[in-house]
């Protein structure tokens, strides 16, 4: 078991398809898991009965006092809140890094054999070295929050590069510690939100694409943040970014079989530089 | 001066390895010719909305606060901003880290643990995939 971590599996209105808490099984993950639910959550009772004292519910009207969620809408169905409150249920738990995970993650895999070259999926059969390896590298680091590499990060085909890249940016899988704490902001689209506007004050978040989680379709799994999506598509949620750092981010328009609305990032204007320290003069 | 970091961190990765061709740690190789301070920003778009804030009706408290939120509009290109950090003076240096311009890699904690991390990786990898055929 790693030492001081945890697994924290960020859920709502769908108990009975975690899917992400049997992947972590499946994969070797054998430490310590929470169940993180909101005190909105209709179905809040069938979790208890299924996880029992794995679960962790936390006040979503409370902590949306605390937060900047960019609008004056009323919907809560964004897990920006449980995002945010998993700092404060860390530090109640006495865990100092952790790793927040949505609910519905179907498998772990690695996207580059021992030789780094780059493969589409290899499972990951041992997920508690896997997190310690990640964990090790985030305390060795400045780093705010690092992640795993999701199915996005790969479009164009990451295999066949034969180069691997560590991103400046940070989705789904945040480890994060108590000692190094942030908020989410935007009701929506708070990942990209985070790492656009605290990375370019300095903060720094990376995605590690070694390894990468694989999701299930968002607007196709019931619950979670699919209302949202359904209801708005991306076109709202691509703007809350563009609100927080319109000086390096636009609205442009992804895909060509069904094009949707989705934001860009100029990187070269997004972040600054990390360079060596030969270059500091003494 | 003091050093200016972010977090205290855990480092002690320096090697060499047979991977580093193969990944691409973010780390930036700048230019060592100086580029013109104007270059660093474009802020066209913020003189453009000043402009037109200064000439409005709007009382000075709201002037005050719709011009700091302007700046939001200034662009500024890191590359280049990396550029002139290593061809500046010690004191120029400090303010620019002050201000989150550069994030300077000590000791190679980011560069190296990144080489270290992937080699570990592909240590998992094989130990988790030596029953397959």
């Amino acid at each position: 078991m790693i030492n001081n971590f945890c697994v924290f599996i960020l859920t709502h209105g769908r108990p009975n398809n975690v899917v992400t808490y049997d992947s972590l099984k499946k994969f070797g993950y054998t430490g310590k898991v929470y169940i993180v639910i909101d005190n909105e959550d209709k179905t809040a009772k069938e979790y208890y009965k299924k996880f029992g004292k794995k679960v962790i519910m936390f006040d979503k009207l409370a902590i949306s006092k605390e937060l900047d969620e960019g609008d004056n809408f009323k919907d809560r169905r964004a897990i920006i809140y449980a995002r945010n409150a998993c700092f404060n249920i860390a530090k109640d738990l006495g865990i100092k890094y952790f790793i927040e995970l949505d609910d519905d993650y179907t498998d772990f895999r690695y996207k580059a054999d021992n030789n780094l070259n780059a493969i589409d999926r290899k499972p990951i059969k041992n997920l508690n070295n896997v997190f310690e390896i990640l964990l090790n590298y985030y305390k060795s680091i400045p780093a705010i929050s690092i992640a795993m590499a999701q199915g996005g990060d790969f479009f164009g085909g990451a295999a066949g590069n034969d180069t691997l890249i560590c991103k400046r940016k940070c989705m789904n899988t945040f480890i994060c510690s108590t000692a190094r704490p942030f908020k989410f902001f935007g009701r929506i689209n708070e990942d990209v939100n985070a790492y656009t506007n605290l990375g370019g004050r300095g903060f720094l978040f990376l995605t590690i694409t070694n390894v990468a989680i694989q999701q299930k379709a968002t607007q196709k799994n019931k619950g979670g943040m699919s209302g949202i999506y359904l209801d708005n598509g991306t076109y709202i949620k691509s703007f809350y970014t563009i609100i927080y750092s319109p000086s390096c981010t636009k609205i442009e328009t992804m895909g060509s079989k069904h094009p949707r609305l989705h934001h860009s990032i100029s990187w070269d204007n997004a972040v600054p530089k990390i360079i060596s320290d030969n270059y500091k003069r003494k | 001066m003091k050093e200016y970091k972010l977090f205290e961190i855990e480092s002690d990765t320096k090697l060499d390895s047979k991977y580093t061709s193969k990944i691409k740690a973010p780390i930036y190789t700048p230019n060592l010719n100086k580029p013109s301070v104007f270059k660093l920003y474009d802020n066209t778009k913020t003189k453009e909305l000043i402009k037109n804030i200064k000439k409005s009706n709007i009382n000075d408290d709201e002037k005050v606060f719709l011009i700091e939120a302007a700046k939001r509009h200034t662009v500024f290109n890191y590359s280049l901003i990396a550029d002139y950090y290593v061809n500046s003076n010690k004191e120029m240096q400090d303010l620019m880290e002050q201000s989150a311009l550069v994030i300077i890699d000590f000791d190679k904690a980011i560069e190296y643990g990144y080489v270290k991390l992937s080699e570990d990786i592909a240590e998992q990898y094989l130990k988790d995939t030596k029953d397959d055929k």
